[in-house]
């Protein structure tokens, strides 16, 4: 929990809090689908798990939108007014660079996503948060952060992401291949014989 | 002797794609030890036995250490202290090699680096250690790690600064990904099936569940076979 101690990404993050904020009252799934992965680049760099948390929340909401129709009128209304609540007083707590209250407030966002809509949806919602963890946490590896610090930065396990990530990497990264293939071949031949 | 050094991903790989036994029959292959660090045993042990999807698969791989098949650094004379101080200080240096926006990029964690410095510590008691790594960062860390400065400075669209000492500290240790050590299964006859499709199956079947290989290196081992 640490607030961010350059100007620039703060600015950043604020407007990005903003345009969530529009995005849910609007119901723009693609909106939030895009914010939800805008942060990864600064939650790679400085891997605070509040930011984590902010897309991973994010991307949720960006799959609930999909679904509203499953949700009574008046109490997705509520919802999304107690929600953008939640993340303008985290907002508001950045200004002030208080740590404490902005992680705070993004935790309750995040638990109305879990205790206002999954009253209906329980195994629905569940499923989505994690997900999304497994979303964000596959886009984070590509940044470069290696597997098993990508997996204990979301509260994930290994064995949750290696499918995801396998499939992920259908394209050949030209920084993945080193050495030569017959070289390593060989090698590990040569080690079992 | 020689010692192969698994990483959490390869196990994991191997488990989820019901080819663990195949561990047991390449130990017959050759005159040295298959480990594993207490980090990584955690990852593939500890942590999966509490989630019910990867009870089995953490079961199957205890077994394996149960059986002694895979062992822990301590039967090659290497104690939790000194692979502790290692890793913290591969850590450290791992850590500390990668800047983007004047901050450090935490790129690792103790799992892949424990074996990392468990490598180094074997090489330095004169053992022959080659490391089984799936994922990228890890083994690019190893072999080339200009290429993370490369594939960060891509994906996050700023200067990525690599610090000089990264480019040598690891740089003599020698990895396989799961996609290797299932060709050399093929290769020594262990694997029962018998089409002619087997060697490309496996191959694929390692990297869907998380081998970084690329397809043109997926291309050059099927010819090999």
């Amino acid at each position: 929990m640490v607030i961010i101690d350059n100007k620039k990404e703060t600015t950043h993050l604020l407007e990005v809090l903003a345009q969530i904020q529009q995005a849910l009252e609007q119901s723009d799934s693609f909106a939030l689908h895009q914010l939800s992965d805008q942060l990864l680049h600064t939650a790679s760099i400085q891997q605070h798990t509040d930011i984590l948390t902010i897309a991973v929340v994010t991307y949720s909401l960006h799959k609930l939108v999909t679904k509203k129709e499953r949700i009574p009128q008046r109490e997705w209304a509520l919802f999304i007014k107690k929600f953008n609540g939640e993340l303008r007083k985290s907002s508001e707590a950045l200004q002030e660079q208080d740590a404490e209250e902005f992680a705070r407030h993004l935790d309750h966002a995040k638990e109305l996503i879990e205790t206002s809509i999954g009253k209906k949806m329980a195994g629905y919602v569940q499923e989505i948060l994690k997900k999304a963890s497994i979303n964000k946490a596959t886009k984070v590896y590509e940044h470069g952060i290696s597997l098993s610090r990508t997996a204990h930065l979301l509260g994930l396990s290994q064995w949750d992401l290696l499918e995801y990530v396998g499939q992920r990497e259908s394209r050949d990264s030209p920084y993945v291949a080193t050495i030569d293939e017959k070289k390593r071949a060989a090698m590990a031949l040569a080690f079992f014989s | 002797m020689k010692l192969l050094i698994f990483d959490s991903g390869p196990l994991i790989n191997l488990s989820m794609n019901g080819l663990l036994g195949i561990l047991e029959k390449l130990k017959t292959h050759f005159k040295g030890k298959m480990v594993i660090t207490p980090p990584v045993r955690a990852e593939v042990c500890e942590r999966p036995s509490r989630i019910p999807q990867f009870e089995l698969g953490a079961l199957s791989i205890n077994a394996l250490i149960e059986k002694k098949v895979i062992e822990l650094p301590e039967s090659i004379g290497i104690n939790a202290k000194q692979l502790e101080v290692q890793t913290r200080n591969a850590m450290d240096c791992a850590n500390h090699s990668f800047r983007a926006d004047n901050h450090w990029i935490t790129l690792v964690s103790d799992a892949e680096m424990s074996c990392i410095a468990l490598a180094q510590l074997a090489k330095k008691e004169g053992h022959e250690p080659l490391l089984v790594i799936d994922e990228r960062t890890a083994r690019l860390l190893c072999e080339a790690p200009e290429n993370i400065e490369r594939l960060m400075a891509s994906k996050l669209h700023r200067p990525v600064i690599m610090e000089k000492r990264c480019s040598t500290e690891f740089r003599n240790l020698s990895c396989i990904r799961s996609s290797e050590l299932v060709y050399a299964a093929y290769k020594k006859g262990l694997i029962s099936l018998t089409d002619q499709k087997t060697l490309e199956a496996l191959i694929y079947a390692t990297k869907y569940k998380g081998a970084a290989i690329s397809w043109e290196e997926i291309n050059i081992l099927k010819k090999l076979g």
